[in-house]
């Protein structure tokens, strides 16, 4: 049952099935490539969240007393873990994947009523509580070694890295820390941008193809960025959310960048980083916690970029996504109570007159 | 009676009486509580200053009250406090109160030193670091503020003095750089100040502030 | 007056902080740990005790039109005395509350219980409402704090020699040794998160006892129908 009571698109329930089967379909080639970019690691840790993610989801129906493979078969579960997966450091310990997923799915999703229900986006609501609750687990990112390569974790390496934490004696670059991490951290001692960017060794090739650490899935921007337009080909989701969100995070670095280039990051180091792509097209696009109409989408599009340039340059946190998309979904319900869709004709005439009378 | 209280208490007179009067029972009743209490009050703050500051000396070091014996150094950064130890009136060691800007604000913290410029302790009075990742410059949560103990200004010798990042010495925290990067960075110029400005620190002859006022 | 239900009102069925839904800017802002719950209750307990007293003994003098400033005069002196006591004879558990104290001016539980029942009733009845409400929301504090501290650091009234002195040290529990700690629920949105969860316990703990109370009564009254 979604709940967005004037969206174009509340579908019946087989046709929500239909949508979240296609947006993890979009997601197949960015995971596959960055689980071979970062190891087996990678995959335990996809798998360890997906899994507690429709466990959790199973666990709840049960307590509720309800029949559970129909909704589990939604693959609305799977496409939390999923997402939440993506959003996490490739190396980080299976423990953080599950209860993230459990976060997610019982306390951000179960307990406000189930799908459609929610709020705040699960996957999202649920890294913010991670980041908050173990920051040095969320910022510990490895300089890739990818699969089949020399510097690869063998499976029994990486079982051992995942499941019992023991960090490979042979790896000792341990914090490679990720391009917005590094910038913020350079511009506290006054080296500019500029430097810091050289310094980190980071080319804008190696950005487009995701050639850099990062969580899971924030660093394969082209592959991300082909699945969220075959998406909005296939008209499982609009056009609107992920071109605000692009726009809200690219005009104020245009700006900024043209105004004070050792001091703001240029647009598209912007664009590349983070999860930034991921965010919107996968995250934002949420139906379930985004506006209904394509006015409100706008909207809130441009207010989660836009927050995310904010809190990325002037916040305690390098990255943001996560942060800007929970207040913007907090925003949804007001967005969605001021911006009417402009189906009855009447209301919005009505509303009109009314402004000029006042 | 009780009638005549209810119709008094609806006239304006009255109710500015009222208020008058409560106000009034209100304030006697706060001074007296105040003379009563102001007493302990100072002592605790003064105890509170005194247990900060005692806690990067050794024990038994000094015997004087440290709030009261203190110097105001010029610094590029600003003017630094400086507390002065002292055993029979003769300066022994001095607390040097810096504020470095960390990641989220300033960071107060007091580093003791003795004559020789040696490292007696460092602690953190209060910061803003983000919790869980900078929080063990705190000596609750990491032992990291020790490993300051006994060093001087050419021990590690002065570029040593920066953190692992920066090929100094100094371990930085998984995830936190700026935090440790910030402290190490405060405690070189402490001492640098401490160094150039040897002389009048340990001049015990100097008045000190209290005794200054009675002579 | 029935003191009983006095009693169960400030204690459960009317607790402040969870049926009332008043005062959660303390209930969430100081207990990360049971202690510092335990220490705001029961400072609170002390202003509203004083002040349903003072306020039931002057309810016949206190005109109607002016009683929210002289209810609001009369806590604000409560408050600062108990401010000033604790900053001089309390001082460790002054400096972990401190910056909280002058807030209990603003507890809406206290200027709620004068309006709405020392401004009605006798100084007893009064002086039991005040205390009761404020174990119910000491209570509530201390179940907060409690389920903060246990999940946030693994110990249990940690520091209370603090509030109690040196006889109480018993109570300090590390429930969990060697806990790595999780943070979130010492921060304020494990404020939220406790708040709510236990919100839902005491729901379904009043439905229960209501489905039992009604399946005695139709056990008693058979349906005749």
């Amino acid at each position: 049952m979604i709940h967005a009571s004037h969206a174009p698109h509340a579908h019946a329930p087989t046709s929500i099935s239909r949508v979240m089967w296609l947006v993890i379909a979009a997601l197949v080639p960015a995971t596959l490539f960055s689980i071979w970019l970062n190891g087996w690691p990678a995959l335990l840790l996809w798998a360890v969240t997906v899994g507690s993610a429709v466990f959790a989801e199973f666990f709840c129906l049960r307590l509720a007393q309800r029949p559970a493979a129909p909704v589990l078969s939604d693959g609305s579960a799977v496409l939390t873990g999923w997402l939440l997966a993506l959003s996490l450091p490739a190396w980080a310990p299976w423990w953080i994947g599950a209860l993230g997923a459990f976060f997610a799915i019982v306390v951000v999703k179960q307990v406000f009523g189930g799908l459609g229900q929610n709020l705040f986006n699960p996957a999202m609501a649920a890294r913010v509580m991670l980041l908050i609750a173990f920051p040095v687990e969320l910022t510990t990112w490895v300089q890739p070694a990818p699969l089949f390569s020399a510097d690869a974790l063998s499976l029994s390496q990486s079982f051992a890295l995942t499941f019992l934490g023991q960090m490979p004696s042979s790896f000792d670059a341990l914090s490679g820390a990720t391009t917005l991490g590094h910038i913020k951290t350079e511009l506290t001692r006054d080296i500019s941008v500029v430097q810091a960017l050289a310094g980190h060794g980071q080319s804008m090739s190696a950005s487009l193809f995701g050639l850099h650490g990062g969580s899971l899935g924030e660093t394969a921007a082209m592959l991300l960025a082909a699945g969220g337009l075959a998406l909005i080909a296939l008209r499982v989701i609009s056009w609107h959310i992920p071109l605000a969100v692009l726009a809200g995070v690219a005009l104020p670095a245009l700006l900024l960048h043209a105004h004070d280039p050792a001091r703001y990051l240029d647009a598209t180091t912007h664009l590349l980083s983070g999860g930034l792509i991921l965010g919107a097209f996968f995250i934002a696009t949420d139906p379930v916690t985004s506006p209904g109409t394509p006015r409100g989408q706008l909207i809130f599009g441009f207010g989660i970029g836009l927050l995310t340039w904010l809190i990325r340059t002037y916040g305690g946190y390098p990255e943001a996504v996560a942060f800007a998309v929970i207040l913007m979904n907090a925003l949804t319900p007001v967005i969605d109570r001021y911006v009417r869709p402009r189906i009855y004709g009447h209301a919005s005439k009505a509303a009109s007159k009314k402004g000029a009378a006042s | 009676m009780k009638l005549k209280i209810s119709e008094l208490r609806d006239t304006l007179g009255y109710q500015i009486a009222l208020l008058g009067v409560v106000a009034l029972l209100a304030s006697l009743l706060l001074t007296q509580a105040s003379i009563l209490t102001r007493a302990d009050i100072a002592a605790a703050e003064a105890r509170d200053l005194q247990v900060s500051l005692a806690q990067v000396l050794p024990e038994g070091s000094f015997d004087n009250a440290l709030a009261e014996d203190t110097l105001l150094l010029d610094s590029p950064q600003g003017q630094v406090k400086v507390f002065r130890a002292r055993l029979k009136g003769k300066v022994t060691a001095v607390v040097m109160k810096l504020s470095p800007i960390g990641y989220a604000g300033p960071i107060d913290l007091v580093v003791g030193m003795d004559a020789d410029g040696k490292v007696l302790g460092v602690r953190v009075l209060k910061h803003k670091e983000t919790p869980g990742l900078a929080d063990q410059i705190e000596t609750s949560k990491g032992r990291w503020i020790f490993s300051f103990d006994g060093k001087s200004l050419n021990d590690p010798s002065p570029k040593d003095w920066a953190v692992k990042k920066d090929g100094g010495v100094f371990d930085q925290f998984t995830g936190a750089t700026i935090t440790p990067r910030a402290i190490v960075g405060a405690l070189k110029r402490g001492l640098e100040l401490f160094t150039k400005e040897h002389e009048r620190l340990f001049d015990s002859a100097a008045t000190q502030r209290a005794e200054g006022d009675t002579k | 007056m029935n003191y009983l239900q006095i009693t169960r009102d400030g204690l459960w069925d009317k607790n402040v902080v969870f049926t009332q839904m008043l005062a959660l800017c303390p209930a969430l802002a100081v207990t990360s740990t049971a202690t510092n719950g335990l220490g705001m209750g029961l400072a609170t307990t002390a202003v509203l005790l004083g002040a349903n007293v003072l306020i039931a003994a002057l309810r016949h003098l206190i005109s109607p039109d002016v009683r929210i400033p002289v209810f609001i005069v009369l806590i604000a002196t409560l408050v600062t005395l108990v401010d000033m006591a604790l900053n001089a004879w309390l001082h460790e558990l002054y400096k972990v509350l401190g910056l909280f104290i002058a807030l209990i001016v603003v507890n809406c539980a206290i200027l709620g219980r004068a309006e709405s029942f020392a401004s009605k009733n006798p100084v007893a009845a009064s002086a039991l409402d005040g205390l009761m409400m404020g174990l119910g929301f000491t209570l509530a504090l201390i179940a907060i704090g409690g389920t903060r501290e246990i999940l946030g650091s693994g110990t249990l009234f940690k520091d209370a020699h603090l509030l109690l002195g040196e006889a109480f040290s018993f109570l300090e529990l590390t429930l969990i040794p060697g806990y790595k700690g999780f943070l979130l629920m010492i921060l304020p949105p494990g404020g939220f998160l406790a708040v709510g969860f236990l919100l839902a316990v005491k729901r379904i703990i009043d439905q229960r006892s209501a489905r039992r109370a009604q399946e005695a009564a139709s056990v008693a009254a058979p349906v005749t129908a």
